[in-house]
Formats: C-alpha cells, structure tokens, sequence
C-alpha cells in the first residue's frame, strides 16, 4: 500500500498547481452474497435444541470416517458406541461435552436450596477438574487418555482411536477433528485491489478519543486524506467489511429497566444517539465505497447466532444508497472472486472462555480445523433452534477467514493438505487500537493500518 | 485565477475569525478539491513564515508511511503537531504522504478541535461529502426515490396481507391511500368502503397497525425531499399533533373526523383551491388514524349520532383545516379562513343535532385556531364523561 505512494509523497506541500487529478473507485468486478443460510425467515422457537447436534452430527460424520481412516489406516473399524466391545481398538465418531463444574448453569442459579449468589462473569471457566464425554445418537461415554481436556470445547465432532476400558471409559490414543473442508477455486483479480476490515468502531461510548481515528479512516477510504499517490491506492479499495460492535457497550446500559418509570419516561435509549451518529459516518463512506455492515454483540439486532441484518430504517441517510449492504454475522460473500468468510467475534471469544487456547488466531484456525464455525453453540452460545440442518458447518473452504474485535490484529496464511489456501485474520477492535485491515486480494496478503491523532502526552 | 483570493480568504479565517482551518473545512468553504485546499493551505503558511508578520501560526500536518510495529509492517495516518513532524518522520521507515491537516492560531492541545470543525462541516454537507474528493464512485448512487416509498407502500401492502388473512384489504389500502398519494376518488371509496365495513373489527385492528407503521413510514420518508414526501410528512407531523393535542379524543370526535372527510371530498368547489385538497387528503387520513387508534372503543349507539353530525363536522372539519394552516405559517391561508367561518355560520340548519353545543362555542370564537381547538376538546370531554356517567362503567 505505501510504497506505490511513496513517490509523489510531498507532493501536496506546494502551491496550488494544476487541475487536481480525481481517481475513480475501482469498479466492484464480482460480488455474490453467499449468506442465505445465515437469514432466518419464519422463526419458530418451539422446538428443542438436541435437534442441533444430532443434525450436526449426522452431517459431519462421513467426512469425520474418511478422515479417521486416512489417518489410521484403511481398516480401522468405525463403530458406534452401543456396538463398543471391551478392549477392541476402534474408532467411533461423536460429539464432544465437556463436563466444566464452573460454567455457569441457570439451574444453579435458581435453585433456592443451594441459596447460592449467581457467579460472577470470569474470564476463564476452564478447571483442572473438567472431564470430557463423547456422545453419540444414543449413548456416552467418558474419555480419558492423550486428549486435551483443556483446549476442546462442548460441541466439537471429532473422531477418537482407542479402546473401552473394563471400567466402562474409552482409553483415547488419537483423535482428529473434520480438518479443512475442500478447496475452492481461485479466480482472484490479477491486479491490486483492497478490502478493509474493521470492527468495534463503538460509537456512543462517551469517550472521543477513537472519534478523530475514526474519521480519518473514513477520510482515507474516500480518498480526501494523504496525498496523490495514497489517494489513488485509496482507489483501490474495492469494499469496506465492518465486522461488528458498530455500538459501543456502553448504549447497552438500559435504565428502562432498571428505574422506575417517572424517571426515565423522557429519556433516550443511548444507543439513539450513537445510531445516528453511525449513520452519518456510513453515509460518507456510501458515497464512495460500498461498504458490508455486520452487526456484533452490542448492535440493536437479534442476541442469537446468526444475528440478522440492521434493519435499514435505522439509517436513513445510508440506506438511500445501494452502495450500503447490511449483512447477516456471519457474512460469507464472494468478492472480486475471492470467498470471504467472518463472524463479528462471538464464536471465538466464546471458546476463549471455555477453553484453554489464549490466542484468538490459534482459536480462529481451531475452528477452521474442527469444520465448524462456532461449536460452543447452542451451549454457552446463543443460537437458533435449527433442526434441519446447521448451517455454521465449515462445506467449502473460504479463501479469507475473519473475525471481527479481537484484542489485537494478527493474521497468518494457511495451507491445507489439498491446495487450501486460507488468510486468517483477527480484526482488532478500532474502539482501542485504532487499527483496521488491509486485504489485497491479489496475493491475499494483509496490512494494518493505524490511525491516531495527538494528545496531551506524547507517545513514542 | 484569483491567485491571492484564497491567501486572504484563509487571513481572514485564521487571523481575524481565529479559526481552526482545517483541510477539509477549507475544501467545502471555497469548494475546491481536497487536494487545493491543502495546497492552498501550504501555500499561505509559506508565505506568511517568509513575511515573519509575527502573527503565530500552528501547523498541524498529516503523515503517512510504513511502520515496523509488533512484527508487522503497518501503515499508519497520523496527525501530528509540527514539531513533533521530523521526530515521526524518522519513525517511519517509508513515507507514504504528508501534507498539511490544518492551520490555527492558537496552540492545540489535543485533537479534538480538529474533529470538531471537520464534523461540523461534513454535517451541513451530508448530501455532497465526497464532491471534492479525490476518488470519485461510480457505484455510489442514492436509490431512485419512488424505490422507497414504493418499497415502503409494498412493505405496508405485505404486512396487510400478513394481517388480514380473511378480511378484504381493500378497505386498508384504500386508507393508505394519501400516503402513496392515490386519486382522492380511491379516498372516497375507501372511507366509505371503512364505513361499510365499519361493525367489523378486524379491518379497524389491521388499520390501527398500519397506520402505526404509516407514521412511522412517512417521518422515515420525509428524507428523501420530494413534494409528496413534503406533504406526507406534513401529514404526519399534523396527524400527529393532532393525536397529542387530543389524546382523550372519543369516539363521537372521530366519528365527526372520519365522516368529515367525506362531506369534505363531496364537495371540493367549495374549496378551489389546491392547497385545500391536500389538507383534505390529510386530514382524512388524519381521521381514520384517530379513528383506528380508538376503533376498540366504538359502541354501536355513537354511529347513529354521527350521521346527523355529519355536514357539522365537515364544516368544523374544514374550519382545522384552515387553523392547521394558519399554525403552519401559511400567510395566505389567513384570509380565507374567516370567510369559510362565515359559510360554516350561515349553514345552520343542519347544526341541530346533539353537537350544538359543540357548534356555537366554536363558532363564537372567532379568533386563531388554537383557542378553538382547545375549547373543543374541554368540551367534548365534558361531554363525554357526562355520558359515560350516564352509561355506568362499561367494564
């Protein structure tokens, strides 16, 4: 990005010269919205949430066998828990829980025997006392042996290699998870062209420091920051991904609820504010680039995964644009040929809780491995009742993988065993890094790029 | 050119106005492209640094370029102080742009005046903020405007068919009828057609829940400006007024509003003039909007009255009309209004309904609207306890 600026660096320090050149944006070459299952339509709550993982289950188990005999050979012999012989060596393939004594449970909560205080959100709930199960379509069986209690969370299907003690628990000698889904085919563009990534702009926090950043990154997508050169890699910026937490936590304070009626009957939602304030800010980013909006944890739109788009009446200004999409988390989209693939950071801080990984990447390539975007749902993750399929199984594998509000950026190229070429990317939150990603889809190489205005104290 | 105008245009803004100028405020002020501005801007600090006039400057720049920070090779904007310039330069291990972000007079201790005068700009600009930059989008074109209201009308025609599922909606498109600014004869029919209708609940329910969406339909479609949009919002802000003013407005009112839009669409030689039909078109939505709201609380007993108070009510119908105007600073609209009153007075024999009373306290003041409205509303209310005392507590 900055070294084909660099030439014409100074030029803007001089007198007014010529007619000023002015770039065109490049032109959007493909864009297909691949996230038709992530929008529910008619939502019925009735059901239960076992239907979850026994369609999840039923779906992964073909390529979990395949797996399974690829690795320990061609007649390892597959078998299902009820047709478990004691100390004959097999593998059977199910869904994982973990047993966690500290996770928080609403039946402890409730249960007045126990008179016990509600836990208090902890960052970790992992214990060295956890155990794990594995389960099948109709039994379970606890699991002890060369298995990492601590990394693996609730809902993963994987495929374990070992034998059935006499005490009626499974001796793992090796597991393997689904492993990356089949390639697909690359038709990237051959010449430069960006897509910046950015999560947790947090507007209506109260607190400006990030506003100025914000808007100089608005400035240089449109183009009026830097000089000629930047402007005309500004160009080529081809789309804008917001990847959630658009809103700050601090809109979600509703006092409605909290005080009594008098006092709050003329005040505003905080939020209020703080949407208008996003709407001026993507109405300039609209009329120059088009921009994906996903909504995060703290935006006005459904808890459960998958979250549904902002509805567009909240941005009026915006949405006069068709440069605006408002999109579901998680986004998947075919861009310029390249198959994006993100969530708003759900998924991943929620295994960051229940296991023992503390590295979002090491947690983001976890879940492309497992072959399913977030399997801590519908345990500790909300989630919608699906029961005819789960549509968070990874089928095909994205060539950009993101998540959005990470502590700090990092990313790292991937490659699979069958041609897969996979750029993971956490997406720090802008709120407190004031850092936003830059794909070049060429070469599926990624940049940050960090904003900051001056203060007070001088930084080094 | 005017090659020295822009140097004593950005004199004056810093020296005299001590403004912030920052590139972009000077862009929408002089309507130049970004780039000028900050050549501009440049351009006059040189100079004036040459002239060593002993004014104080405070330069802010903006620098671009490539820094090694935590093993990656980001590239970071920042807006720096001047003499903190040289000392991030040497940080960056390639610089990608610098120029000049903004000029004071007065020494900034942070950023945040900057922010300030750039969001007030863009603010007043909204509509054309990417006219003076660099990078124009081909893409970027605001939705043609009968896109909105027609997915609007459609999203209200879908959530009527949602909610009716036996009723025939004609009756509820017909009452959205000014919205999509339909032909007054649809109105027409559509009023009687909800009077036809009127004993069955369900097409009131399903009116009720579109016209509380229409509200909300017309303030979200007063942004695009067009002249329907003008009206609707007009409306609805009305409309809405109307609701708060009268929030205990009962049945016998609404009846009055709603069979005044009839009389009131049978009869437009009485009022020529166009601005008149538009009141009219509003203020019958206006009525079925009271109406509906209040549509649980219809007895059967309040329709005969309301037949007899009929051509009154068109007449006292047409009198708001005038009054709405008159509040909505319409000069013009003044002047008719007494004459109306005087034909409104000189039509008594259909007056002699239960609404007498009603009729001569209105008729007798003769000044602004608002007396008028707020005698009307006192009394009616009176009116109403009265009789729901006489009723006993319904339940």
């Amino acid at each position: 990005f900055s070294a084909q600026a660099a030439p014409t660096a100074r030029g803007l320090l001089s007198p007014p010269s010529g007619e000023p050149p002015t770039f065109p944006r490049v032109p959007v070459l493909g864009y297909s919205d691949c996230s038709a299952p992530f929008q529910l339509g008619e939502r019925s709550f009735a059901r239960q949430y076992a239907h979850v993982y026994s369609v999840r289950l039923a779906a992964m188990r073909p390529a979990l066998e395949q797996r399974a005999r690829r690795r320990w050979g061609n007649d390892v012999v597959v078998r299902k828990l009820s047709e478990l012989q004691e100390g004959e060596k097999c593998c059977v393939v199910g869904t994982l829980f973990k047993a966690m004594q500290l996770q928080p449970s609403i039946l402890q909560e409730i249960s007045e025997e126990h008179n016990l205080v509600p836990q208090p959100p902890l960052p970790k709930y992992i214990q060295p006392s956890d155990e794990l199960i594995l389960e099948d379509e109709l039994q379970r069986i606890k699991l002890e042996g060369a298995i990492d209690v601590q990394k693996l969370v609730t809902g993963t299907i994987l495929a374990v290699y070992g034998s059935e003690q006499d005490d009626g628990r499974f001796l793992v000698e090796g597991h393997c998870l689904a492993d990356l889904p089949p390639p697909l085919p690359w038709n990237g563009p051959s010449s430069d062209r960006f897509v910046l990534l950015a999560s947790g702009l947090g507007l209506g926090s109260g607190s400006g420091e990030a506003l100025l950043s914000t808007q100089l990154l608005v400035d240089v997508v449109t183009g009026q920051l830097g000089a000629e050169g930047e402007q005309r890699c500004a160009s080529q910026i081809s789309r804008v991904i917001l990847a959630g937490n658009l809103l700050s936590q601090n809109t979600q304070s509703r006092d409605t609820i909290n005080k009594a009626k008098y006092l709050t009957k003329k005040t505003q939602a905080a939020s209020v504010e703080a949407v208008k304030m996003l709407d001026e800010i993507l109405l300039q980013l609209c009329t120059s680039v088009p921009v994906d909006v996903m909504p995060g944890e703290f935006d006005p739109t459904n808890y459960t995964l998958p979250q549904q788009p902002l509805h567009r009446c909240m941005l009026p200004l915006a949405s006069t644009y068709a440069t605006l999409r408002l999109v579901t988390n998680p986004y998947q989209a075919d861009l310029d040929g390249v198959r994006f693939l993100g969530t708003s950071g759900q998924n991943v801080s929620d295994i960051f809780k229940y296991s023992s990984m503390d590295d979002y990447l090491e947690i983001l390539e976890w879940t492309l491995l497992a072959g399913h975007i977030c399997p801590t749902a519908p345990d500790t993750l909300g989630c919608y009742p699906f029961y005819k399929s789960d549509p968070f199984i990874l089928t095909e594998c994205p060539h950009v993988y993101f998540c959005g509000n990470a502590p700090r950026f990092q990313s790292k190229l991937l490659q699979g065993a069958e041609g897969q070429r996979v750029l993971l990317v956490t997406v720090p939150d802008f709120s407190a890094t004031q850092t936003a990603c830059l794909v070049n889809l060429r070469d599926l190489a990624c940049q940050p790029i960090t904003f900051s205005g001056f203060g007070d104290e001088d930084e080094d | 050119m005017a090659d020295e105008l822009y140097l004593e245009n950005i004199d004056e803004f810093v020296t005299d106005q001590n403004r912030v100028v920052t590139y972009k405020w000077l862009s929408y002020t002089l309507g130049v492209h970004v780039n000028q501005a900050k050549q501009m801007l440049y351009d006059y600090v040189e100079r004036k640094r040459k002239e060593n006039s002993g004014a104080q400057l405070h330069v802010t720049y903006l620098i671009a370029g490539n820094l090694l920070q935590n093993g990656h090779m980001c590239h970071k904007v920042a807006v720096v102080r001047e003499d903190k310039l040289e000392a991030m330069k040497s940080k960056l291990s390639t610089t990608a742009s610098v120029h000049v972000y903004s000029i004071q007079q007065a020494f900034l201790k942070d950023s945040s005046p900057l922010y300030n005068t750039d969001y007030d700009i863009v603010k007043t600009n909204l509509h054309n903020c990417s006219k003076f930059s660099a990078i124009h989008c081909d893409a970027a074109v605001p939705r043609m405007l009968p896109d909105i209201p027609r997915a609007q009308t459609s999203l209200q025609g879908s959530s009527q068919r949602e909610n009716d599922t036996d009723v025939p909606s004609t009756p509820a498109i017909n009452g959205h009828g000014p919205l999509a600014a339909k032909h007054s004869l649809q109105q027409h029919k559509g009023i009687m057609g909800m009077f036809a209708a009127k004993a069955a609940s369900k097409p009131q329910n399903t009116n009720k829940e579109t016209k509380a969406e229409a509200p909300g339909v017309s303030t979200a479609s007063s942004k695009p400006p067009t002249k329907n949009n003008i009206i609707n919002n007009f409306f609805g802000k009305a409309a809405m007024n109307k609701l708060k003013v009268n929030p205990m407005v009962e049945q016998p009112k609404e009846e009055k509003d709603v069979v005044k839009p009839s009389v009131a669409v049978a009869e437009p030689e009485l009022n020529p003039n166009p601005v008149a039909e538009k009141p009219g078109k509003r203020t019958e939505s206006a009525g079925i909007q009271q109406k509906d709201r209040k549509s649980q609380m219809k007895h059967v007993d309040r329709s005969d009255n309301k037949e007899e108070r009929d051509p009154e009510n068109a007449k006292r119908k047409r009198k708001r009309i005038k009054q709405l105007q008159s509040d909505s600073s319409d000069e013009e609209d003044v002047p008719p209004s007494p004459t109306l009153e005087e034909e409104k007075a000189s039509s008594p024999p259909p007056v002699l309904a239960l609404k007498t009373e009603l009729e001569p306290a209105s008729m007798e003041v003769s000044v602004g609207g608002r007396k008028r409205k707020r005698k009307r509303v006192l009394k009616s209310k009176m009116f109403i306890d009265e009789e729901e005392g006489c009723m006993g507590k319904a339940g």
